[in-house]
């Protein structure tokens, strides 16, 4: 009862002192985040070069999006993206991270290789990449000549048919550690005496894996599908190193096209229009998730 | 279940969700799974030492590789050369200006506002999870413009400052919502003990809840070192002077120059690694439990 009327007393002070922890990220999110938004929605009404006064053209700026093969061709490779990264990076991060999970001699620097390329920046990776297809001095294409598999001197990054999923490729390899991390973590939050009874019950490994451990890691695949799509979505830098979303635009996402228009045909109104279904797309992405799983696999709340 | 642990004689490692009874006939042979993960190891390292191997090429006449990786007659002169024949140093420095007040400021804003959310009680806490929400799906190439429009208006256009700020802010949501976690992981009769003690929220905040979320901590070190130290986009639009770019933006600035010298590039992008690889180095043990909201 005390304890109630202690917590009354107290709670303007504690909304006072509340507000305070929360000031410098509110203030930073205010001028870098909630207004850029709103000023990218703005300028997408415009026929805007950027520096001279822009001229309202209300929702034409859309209505040409939608004809735009090129827009297309980015949600196209948008949707291989988000498949093809995804699955790959989940499964083979689930399964590194089961094996890494055990005490096993040398797992730490298990661990450390298959993370390592995730800390490298997009610049580093690929520029290495972009080495490795190199059909002349390319270690794939060496490969390929040492051993008689033609298919293999190829210029991947340079052939429209396949530069974005060789981009891919190189985003699989980047990221799958992310996963493992995220399973490995997903992993120290089962209950060992649960494995331990399914144990005297006689499920076997296989039977353990799919039916209690897979199960249970449900917020882990939630959040690392909800990263996977918005990552997918936001890809610039790996995709404008690469192949600068060429040639002739098979390789472009929604972002380096915004790049180009933006900051090299100087259509900024244009630009801000590919930004903004671009957040509309991953909002809703995003809320359709949380409306369907609810919100703990984001927030790491446990329901 | 935590008291059976707890029941083991504590023996300095931190108690793991795995650690059953000691199994000693499970030591001598190597285990099955390294048959499986080794060759995915080396798949997964041939890249990293395609580009030291590629770093050694000579400077003068690159000559024949290995395999595309193993130069013959390997040397270090292109890391002379970079070292002495570009102002590196200088680069170095940005990227480092940038990063280290990054992350220094996105720990302590960040946990300043997960200590809020999880302990206070703040006004409009749906709003701000969503804006948080908002924050994390926000493509850097949908506010870019708008940013650079933001810091020419308060004088931060061409300036390392700007930098700090806008990855700052980009860096919170992800903060927040690992160090909330972690934060919620500390019991609660803590805080209300330390309270009923007379501390503020502040010390309580300070001296208990900071120590004990270092995991969490250093999950969100890592993440922000990742993406101040590794970015290209902000500075390639909003920094001007050469003399303010970071290491990121050298090998695209010069990339005609590198084509006769490809051992310096490749040179620069070891360069640009290891800091970034040794904080990760520095921090990986806590990076699982980090992750998993566990405290210590």
């Amino acid at each position: 009862m005390s304890d109630h009327t202690v917590q009354k007393h107290t709670a303007p002070r504690e909304w006072l002192a509340g507000t305070l922890f929360l000031l410098p990220a509110i203030v930073l999110f205010g001028i870098f985040v909630i207004y850029p938004i709103v000023y990218n929605f703005q300028a997408s009404s415009l026929d805007w070069d950027g520096v001279n006064p822009g001229r309202f053209v209300g929702l034409g700026n859309y209505t040409r999006l939608f004809q735009d093969p090129i827009f297309l061709t980015t949600l196209k490779n948008s949707g291989w993206w988000i498949l093809l990264t995804i699955i790959p990076q989940a499964l083979i991060g689930f399964f590194l991270a089961m094996l890494l999970n055990e005490k096993l001699r040398g797992r730490a620097i298990y661990r450390a290789i298959f993370f390592i390329p995730a800390v490298l920046s997009p610049v580093v990776v690929g520029i290495v990449w972009q080495r490795i297809f190199d059909p002349f001095n390319g270690v794939v294409a060496k490969l390929g000549r040492a051993t008689g598999l033609d298919f293999l001197v190829h210029g991947y990054l340079a052939d429209p048919k396949t530069a974005i999923f060789a981009a891919i490729v190189v985003n699989v390899w980047m990221w799958t550690g992310f996963s493992m991390l995220f399973y490995l973590a997903g992993l120290q939050l089962i209950d060992s005496s649960v494995l331990a009874a399914a144990k005297i019950d006689g499920a076997g490994t296989w039977r353990t894996i799919r039916s209690i451990i897979w199960p249970l890691l449900r917020q882990t695949h939630l959040s690392l599908l909800l990263l996977g799509i918005i990552g997918s979505l936001k890809t610039f830098e790996l995709v404008y190193v690469l192949t600068e979303g060429g040639p002739n635009h098979a390789s472009e996402m929604l972002p380096t096209y915004t790049f180009k228009q933006a900051f090299q045909l100087q259509s900024v109104g244009y630009a801000s229009t590919i930004s903004a279904v671009l957040l509309l797309i991953a909002v809703i992405s995003s809320l359709s998730m949380v409306r369907a799983f609810g919100s703990g696999f984001l927030t790491g709340d446990e329901k | 279940m935590t008291a059976d642990r707890k029941a083991i004689p504590a023996t300095g490692a931190p108690a793991r969700a795995d650690s059953g009874p000691v199994r000693p006939h499970r030591r001598r042979l190597p285990h099955w799974s390294h048959a499986v993960l080794a060759p995915l190891a080396v798949l997964w390292l041939t890249p990293l030492v395609m580009v030291v191997g590629l770093s050694l090429l000579p400077t003068s006449n690159p000559g024949t590789t290995a395999l595309g990786m193993f130069p013959q007659e390997p040397s270090l002169g292109n890391y002379v050369q970079i070292w002495t024949n570009n102002p590196i140093l200088r680069n170095l420095v940005n990227s480092l200006l940038v990063t280290v007040p990054s992350v220094l400021l996105v720990i302590l804003f960040g946990s300043m506002t997960a200590f809020a959310l999880a302990r206070l009680r703040v006004p409009l806490k749906a709003v701000i999870f969503g804006a948080l929400t908002l924050a994390l799906i926000l493509p850097m190439s949908s506010i870019v413009v708008a940013t650079f429009k933001i810091l020419q208006a308060m004088g931060l256009y061409n300036n390392l400052a700007g930098l700090v700020l806008v990855y700052t802010a980009l860096g919170l949501p992800f903060a927040v919502i690992i160090i909330r976690t972690s934060f919620l992981a500390v019991p609660n009769e803590l805080y209300e003990a330390a309270m009923l003690d007379g501390a503020s929220k502040f010390s309580v905040y300070w001296k208990v809840y900071l120590p004990l979320s270092r995991p969490a901590l250093a999950v969100v070190a890592i993440w922000q070192s990742m993406s101040s130290w590794n970015d290209f986009l902000l500075p390639l639009v909003t920094l001007e002077d050469n003399t303010l770019k970071p290491l990121t933006l050298i090998p695209l600035a010069y990339r005609g120059t590198f084509l006769s010298q490809p051992g310096a590039l490749f040179a620069i992008l070891v360069l640009i690694s290891i800091p970034i690889v040794v904080v990760f180095l520095l921090v990986q043990r806590h990076l699982v439990n980090g992750l998993s909201g566990a405290i210590k």
